[in-house]
Parts: C-alpha cells; sequence; structure tokens
C-alpha cells in the first residue's frame, strides 16, 4: 500500500527539521480537536477545496488490479468528501437527537511514522504518515482502525489547512459497524 | 452434470417456534435474534433453500469476469460463461476444501486451487492438477470432480440470484408481484440500472433479521432515530410520513416494500438538489413506461427487502445483503446502484451521497447500527429474551379494495410487512421443504 502511494509523488525533498517538527505538532493537535469533539475548530482547519478521501479497499488479485492498486477514484468510498460533506458530517454530531452519540463515544486518535516532503507549489508539503483510532462506546465496545494517509498540506500564516487527505486503511471488510469519527 | 451440488439433509423443526413467533397475537420474542440453535436451522431451512442475491450482472459483463460472495454462510463464486448465462460454485475445491478464488472480483480463464494444483475452468470444469499423471494411475474420472455448481441460477433485471434448492420454485414465482413495484427502481428507464464499482463491506454485532425487517417495512423509525441526519443535510427534520395522504404497505411470500408516493422523499435527504432534478426530469418518460403510479415510486419514502435478506432503498440507491455471521453478528455488503442511462455526473453524485447517508460512515446509518446491535445484545438476557415483543401496528388495515398487486395494506407506518416477513420465516423453520409451505398470499397476482 505504502508503494502506492511513494508512487504518486515522484522525487521527493524532505523539509528541515524545524519544519517537521512544526506539521508534526499540526497533525498532534488536529487529532486532539478530534478526540476533544471540537468539531468546528477541526473544520476551521479544513481549506476551502478539501479533497477529503478514504476509499473502500477492495481484495483483487496482483493481476487484477484496479486504478489505484486496491481502490480506484470512481469506486464506492467511505469518504469521498469537500467542504460542504464534512460540515455535513460535523452537523450530526452537533444534533441532541444523534442519539447514537449519546453518551459519548470516548476517541484517542495517534499519528506516527511522520514524513514530510515540499509540494510542488510554495507552501505546499506532502505528508506521509501513520494513525490509529481507538473508539471505546457504552461499557465494554471498542473499535481500533489502523492506517496510512497522505496529506497535502497549505501554509496559512503560522499554521496550516489541509487541502488533501488520503487515508487507507488494510482492510477490505471493515471489523466494526460504522467510522463515527474522522481520520 | 456431477458437478451439480448435493442438497442437504434437512433436520426436524425445532418445537415451540410459536413461543417465539406468533404473528397472529403480533408477538415475537428476541430470543430469535440470540439462539443459536435457530440460527442453525435459519441456514438450513432459509439460506439453503431460499433464492438469495449475489450479483448485479453489470459487475460481471464478460466471459471469466467473476465476483464471489456468501450465500447464508457458504462461500460462493460467481462467473460469467463464454455463452452470456452466469454461473455460481461452490468456492471450495472438492479435493480438500481450500478455498480456490481469494479476490472479491476480477477477471479470469479459471481458478487454480493453491493446495493441490487442481484447475479449474470458466464452466467449473476440472482441467488439470499438479502431478496430473499419478491420478490417471487411480483411475480418476475428471469429470466427476469439476467445482459444484449451485442448483438455480436466475437473473431478473439485472439482479443475479441463485438457491441452493432444485425444488425452490421459479425465481419469477418466488418474486411474484414484487417485481411490479421493484420496476419503480430496477427498470424505470430504457437499459434498466447498473452497480457503481465497489463493495463497503462492514461488521455488525446483531441479528440479520433485525436489519432486513428494518427495511422490509418500518419507515416508523425514521423521523425519530434519523433526526439527527435530517437536520444535517437537510436543515430539517424529515418528512412526516403520518401526513401524506396516501402511502402503503405491499407484501409477498415474505418479501416487503413500504413507500409512499411523494417522488423525491427518499433523495431528497442526499441534499444534491441535481438528483432531485433528474428524478423530475424522467418522471414523465416513467409514467409512460411504468404508469403514473409507480413513476411517483421512483424516489419516494421507501424502503424495500426480498426475503431473506436483500434490501435497498430507492432514491438514495443503496443495495445492500445482510450477510448472517452467527446469531448475533452480520456482514453488511453494500453497493451504489444507477440508472444505465443517467448522465455521467448523476451517477457520480449519487456514487457520493449513497455513502454519505447510508454506508458506515453515512450519517443515517450510525443511528441504525446502534438500535440494532442492542435490539440483539438484550437478547443475550435469558429472562429478557423470552419477553414478548410488540408488532401489532397496523393489524387491521389491509386494502379490501385495491387494483394494487400483491398482499396490500394501507399506510406506510405499519407493521404488516414486518409480520409477513416474520411469517415466512416461521413457515421455513416450521417446514422441510417447499412444498410444505402454506401459502399466505391474499392479494392479486397482477396489476389491474
Amino acid at each position: 500500500m505504502s508503494a502506492q502511494i511513494e508512487k504518486q509523488n515522484g522525487q521527493q525533498y524532505p523539509v528541515s527539521f524545524e519544519q517537521h517538527h512544526k506539521i508534526s505538532c499540526f497533525l498532534a493537535y488536529e487529532y486532539r480537536l478530534l478526540d476533544e469533539e471540537r468539531f468546528d475548530d477541526w473544520l476551521a482547519l479544513m481549506h476551502e477545496d478539501i479533497h477529503y478521501w478514504m476509499p473502500g479497499i477492495e481484495n483483487r488479485r496482483r493481476e487484477n488490479l484496479l486504478e489505484h492498486g486496491f481502490y480506484a477514484a470512481d469506486h464506492m468510498a467511505y469518504f469521498d468528501d469537500g467542504l460542504r460533506d464534512l460540515g455535513r458530517r460535523v452537523a450530526r454530531f452537533k444534533q441532541p437527537s444523534a442519539w447514537a452519540e449519546n453518551p459519548a463515544t470516548r476517541n484517542v486518535h495517534q499519528v506516527s511514522n511522520i514524513e514530510v516532503y515540499y509540494g510542488e507549489t510554495d507552501g505546499e508539503y506532502v505528508v506521509h504518515s501513520v494513525f490509529q483510532s481507538v473508539r471505546s462506546r457504552g461499557l465494554d465496545e471498542q473499535y481500533v482502525i489502523h492506517g496510512r494517509r497522505r496529506d497535502l498540506l497549505v501554509q496559512e500564516g503560522g499554521s496550516f489547512k489541509i487541502k488533501q487527505r488520503l487515508i487507507l486503511i488494510p482492510n477490505a471488510t471493515l471489523t466494526c459497524k460504522n467510522i463515527n469519527t474522522f481520520l | 452434470m456431477s458437478n451439480i451440488i448435493k442438497t442437504i439433509d434437512v433436520t426436524d423443526s425445532l418445537e415451540n417456534l410459536k413461543e417465539v413467533c406468533d404473528i397472529e397475537d403480533g408477538r415475537i420474542s428476541g430470543r430469535i435474534f440470540y439462539d443459536q440453535k435457530i440460527y442453525e436451522q435459519e441456514l438450513e431451512k432459509i439460506f439453503a433453500r431460499c433464492w438469495l442475491f449475489v450479483a448485479h450482472e453489470s459487475q460481471i459483463p464478460n466471459t471469466g469476469d467473476y465476483v464471489t460472495t456468501t450465500m447464508g454462510e457458504d462461500e460462493v463464486i460467481v462467473i460469467r460463461q463464454k455463452d452470456g448465462g452466469i454461473k455460481v460454485f461452490l468456492n471450495a475445491c472438492p479435493h480438500r476444501g481450500n478455498k480456490v478464488c481469494f479476490a472479491e472480483s476480477g477477471s479470469t480463464r479459471g481458478f487454480i486451487c493453491n493446495y493441490h494444483g487442481w484447475s479449474f475452468n470458466v464452466a467449473g470444469n476440472l482441467v488439470g492438477q499438479h502431478e496430473s499423471g499419478i491420478y490417471e494411475a487411480s483411475d480418476f474420472d475428471k469429470a466427476k470432480w469439476g467445482l459444484k455448481e449451485v442448483a438455480q441460477v436466475e437473473s431478473w433485471k439485472g439482479l443475479v440470484f441463485a438457491t441452493f434448492d432444485p425444488e425452490a420454485p421459479t425465481l419469477q414465482e418466488y418474486l411474484g408481484p414484487m417485481t411490479w413495484y421493484l420496476d419503480a427502481l430496477f427498470d424505470n428507464q430504457e437499459g434498466g440500472t447498473e452497480f457503481v464499482g465497489g463493495c463497503i463491506r462492514s461488521t455488525y454485532d446483531c441479528n440479520w433479521k433485525i436489519a432486513a425487517e428494518n427495511f422490509v417495512g418500518d419507515i416508523l423509525h425514521a423521523g425519530w432515530t434519523h433526526d439527527s441526519a435530517a437536520r444535517a443535510m437537510l436543515g430539517g427534520s424529515v418528512a412526516k410520513v403520518s401526513d401524506f395522504e396516501e402511502s402503503y404497505s405491499v407484501n409477498w411470500n415474505g418479501h416487503g416494500y413500504e413507500f409512499a408516493l411523494d417522488t423525491v422523499g427518499n433523495v431528497a435527504v442526499l441534499g444534491e438538489s441535481a438528483l432531485n432534478k433528474y428524478l423530475h426530469t424522467i418522471k414523465p418518460s416513467v409514467a409512460e413506461r411504468l404508469g403514473e403510479f409507480r413513476a411517483n415510486m421512483i424516489g419516494a419514502v421507501s424502503s424495500c427487502t426480498l426475503f431473506p435478506n436483500f434490501s435497498f432503498l430507492a432514491g438514495q440507491n443503496t443495495v445492500r445483503v445482510w450477510q448472517p455471521r452467527g446469531p448475533n453478528k452480520i456482514e453488511l455488503f453494500t453497493w451504489v446502484v444507477v440508472n444505465k442511462s443517467a448522465p455521467q455526473e448523476i451517477k457520480e453524485k449519487w456514487r457520493k451521497g449513497a455513502m454519505m447517508t447510508f454506508s458506515p460512515t453515512g450519517v443515517f446509518e450510525m443511528d441504525d447500527g446502534e438500535n440494532w446491535e442492542y435490539c440483539t445484545k438484550t437478547a443475550k438476557g435469558r429472562v429478557t429474551a423470552a419477553q414478548d415483543l410488540y408488532i401489532g401496528l397496523g393489524m387491521n388495515s389491509r386494502a379490501e379494495e385495491t387494483s394494487l398487486p400483491g398482499n396490500v395494506f394501507k399506510g406506510q407506518l405499519n407493521e404488516a410487512n414486518a409480520r409477513a416477513y416474520y411469517q415466512q420465516w416461521f413457515d421455513h423453520l416450521s417446514t422441510k421443504r417447499w412444498s410444505e409451505l402454506p401459502n399466505r398470499n391474499f392479494g392479486k397476482q397482477e396489476a389491474e
């Protein structure tokens, strides 16, 4: 899966130690917002042209691969969102009648294996990372999702906006009932 | 035809089934969602007997194109033949039973088992083995050891169904007049429908019937369960179903379709005005094709389940199978269906819209999953599972004078379809073969 992500990038130039640190902190901050259910603050980190994409993973033979191997742009996806779509998802989380969010789902989002490269345009960065999302609901439900991400971040003032996010999980069958969080 | 599957011995029915499912009395009990013995009966008396959805024709257009799926817990390969037909095989090598196809879809000239190299062509015939010489020395008859082919496969307007039971009625007979209603989604335009690429699978800790029953006739939950999603997508609550002047619950052989006639109530929740517009644009041609009544159904507030575990929503265009994985677990397979003739940008909006609303990340489905899991989990309690659950809404709502086909009930806020569904479930579990199954249909076979 990682090999496919690499292929789409061509030549890569890593950023400075300092910039790497800033972006690592940004990703940790973004995840803390989710864990604290600060959805509006999280939404504010999205670029107006955000493409937030988590394609469905298809279990195909090597000789029968799809456009991107295990996934394709015109196939089904968990998320294939613009800003309006993400806003609608956040709007549901905020409804008092979101019955399945009360009691709340308790989240821990973790990000690691962060690699940061200069993007093709000034002020843009290609960021690879690995994530782990742990959710617990009720007394005993626990769901863990692992995956890889490729983000395109854009520098805005002293901070960043997320312009593209590709989320790839290894699973062709989700081992839980839903993904009631962002990854 | 030695590759035809061996049928299983059907065991005796469980005693006292009426304690857990008494439809005349309007009650069921939670045991039917949690009991292992009941589940085993379901696998042999329902999933090894009924017509089950296995693929859409558009997924396998060319010779050698295949998808894999399950019929009950039995793994099968659905593959397009040279003559254009479709065969369904057990996905198990007839030598030691190893799985022969590990991919979910693809295109191939055949399958080779990883274990001893048994090799099968598209028609399922055994065409070779590793060290084939030693088989000849054992007087091995290749013709007898192909992939096991299920008893019957039939298509209806692109939907491919299969059954393990050679005694099962024809698909047409099985679906009966429900096909008249299914046309509203699957044949409302020339060329019919196709599936968007891919299949999303997820896992619920719930009984398969809870989910299937939700789609067979439970619009009642929508206004309450899905309030948050409706507000997120529409900025307001969902359409108040009790305000509709005319709506119906129709069933046949345990299948059920509940619907209003508001044309766009379902599609509206996708929050894409272009899709509402598309349905309004095609509506006159649908009226010409299917008549005014069904033209009002194309994206109306509605849901449908074909017994036992195939469901869809016209308008949201989500199609799904609730695959049983034990009494309290399912795998949900979902697809998106679109009209073949629809413009590409319309198909694209449906692809995204269906996922945004009804999928593991769908804002509507989130709240369903929680309900279905806990309807199942509470039945873990021995005492809780023995209590009656009410299923009596609309007991006396039969539409006496109607020109509509099927068993027709007035109003979609009605548990008539759920009752018919569980009655069919009861009847299957109470009988050993199709010829013993009582016929409880009272409606018309065809529209007048």
